[in-house]
């Protein structure tokens, strides 16, 4: 006889490790998965989360996984010029180093982040189980769904009455379900990072906008802690005809930073790809939810998905418990209710800065887009903005 | 070349940094992955859309033509 569990999540990434975490606090019977021996590697992310985004899901920032505070931003125009957003001086009562006061946010090391929120899963009862991959899943007539799963080279299957899909952008999961969940080329930034020594910061997440660098996208210099940076960016291919190497080496070695660059040397190279995309259309199916980059759950602006993840898989897990308790059957309708909550506590907000995304790189006039985008960034992070919280 | 002939996919894994957008874009069905998270190279593919070798930072996708006589395209024939 097969193992049964009330909910098996594919992908043990922030998404899937919230929505585990909360449905077993709510006791239910909860098996995690996923492919990998260790969590958040090879890592294809920035890193960059708010203290909020923690704190929402109580999630304490420990220095287990903090490289280093935030305390604001720098958004940059293609020749230089910039606007700086440091909450250190905007609300210095509130946010500082000195004691009493806080930072605005956190670039995390996504290995040990993802680690730290696998071990909080597994502290509420998760079962978790590492180099197990999903090979597919059956919804059956008892209202089960059968998932097959391949753990160290051994099949195995599990019932389950709910699937979660938090196995990311590259999700197989959807696509099991048959969900239309393919992403248009210029939608998917293509990105690249360095972890760099000897490139200076200040506690601030520095965006550089600018057709001549990241065409499509951005690029950014973040704090990584012991004295590092990251240098990345990201570019939409349909808008040019070099890859994001080509761009990386470009903004490094031609922007008005490269006196700034000029004796960086790089530790690690990193990249993926990361929607500027509207969230999925559809994240549910018969037995199945899908949370964080699998169900797209990333803000179309920033390209940010820790945060999106996060409370993505807080709403996914509340949902899930509520659900266990009305003991109905996980058919798609019933399945459904948990988008329209989805959509209400976030994704309207989402669908709307998507709106905003599609607006600038419609433009056509590339002096004109790139201010579009300049102002935009810059209103996004300002303190009165009504988007703050995505 | 035309778009619709099947190919079959080199990844220079030299180059490779496994950051997983070439299955990110990948329009194909469920399982058209390799061992290393990226896409298939031991199949044809044949839609050969090639976005992911547009989407790939770092440019180490390409593709041949896939042999008429693959035992996976003479499989779908059959169908």
């Amino acid at each position: 006889m097969s193992k049964r569990y009330d909910i098996v999540v594919i992908g043990s990434g922030p998404a899937g490790t919230t929505t585990a975490r909360i449905a077993a606090e709510n006791n239910l019977k909860v098996l995690l998965v996923d492919k990998k021996q260790e969590l958040g590697s090879p890592i294809q992310c920035s890193g960059a989360v708010s203290r909020h985004a923690l704190e929402a899901v109580g999630i304490d920032p420990d220095e287990e996984f903090i490289h280093e505070a935030i305390y604001g931003f720098d958004i940059y125009n293609q020749l230089g010029a910039h606007k700086t957003i440091d909450y250190r001086n905007l609300k210095p009562t509130e946010y500082g180093e000195s004691a009493g006061k806080k930072p605005l946010g956190y670039v995390v090391d996504r290995r040990r982040f993802d680690r730290y929120l696998m071990t909080q899963a597994e502290r509420a009862g998760v079962d978790v189980w590492l180099k197990t991959e999903g090979l597919s899943y059956e919804p059956n007539v008892a209202g089960d769904c059968r998932i097959q799963l391949r753990r160290f080279n051994e099949a195995i299957t599990v019932q389950a009455k709910v699937l979660v899909g938090a196995d990311g952008l590259q999700s197989q999961v959807g696509k099991w379900a048959g969900l239309p969940t393919h992403i248009k080329l210029q939608e998917l930034a293509s990105c690249l990072q360095f972890i760099v020594d000897q490139v200076e910061t200040n506690g601030l997440l520095e965006i550089i906008t600018g057709h001549e660098w990241a065409p499509g996208g951005y690029a950014w210099v973040f704090p990584k802690g012991h004295g590092y940076a990251e240098i990345g960016l990201g570019v939409a291919r349909t808008m040019t005809k070099h890859n994001a190497q080509w761009h990386i080496e470009h903004f490094m070695k031609n922007s008005f930073f490269k006196e700034r660059f000029e004796h960086s040397k790089i530790l690690e190279i990193q990249g993926g790809g990361v929607p500027l995309a509207a969230p999925l259309k559809t994240q549910f199916a018969d037995n199945l939810i899908l949370v964080g980059d699998a169900a797209r759950h990333v803000n179309p602006i920033t390209g940010g998905g820790i945060h999106t993840a996060l409370s993505g898989g807080q709403i996914a897990g509340n949902f899930l418990a509520d659900f266990f308790q009305k003991n109905i059957a996980a058919t798609s309708e019933n399945m459904k209710q948990y988008q329209e909550q989805w959509l209400v506590a976030l994704g309207n907000k989402m669908w709307k800065l998507y709106e905003v995304k599609t607006k600038i790189f419609r433009t056509k006039d590339i002096p004109e887009r790139d201010e579009m985008l300049y102002q935009t960034m810059s209103d996004y992070f300002s303190p009165d903005s009504e988007y703050k919280k995505i | 070349m035309s778009k619709l002939t099947p190919v079959i996919f080199q990844i220079g894994w030299n180059a490779c940094i496994n950051c997983g957008a070439c299955v990110a874009i990948c329009p194909q069905k469920a399982g058209f992955i390799s061992p290393f998270n990226t896409i298939a190279v031991d199949r044809p593919c044949d839609i050969a859309c090639l976005i992911c070798e547009d989407i790939c930072p770092v440019s180490t996708i390409t593709h041949t033509k896939a042999h008429p006589e693959h035992p996976i395209l003479e499989k779908t024939k059959k169908q």
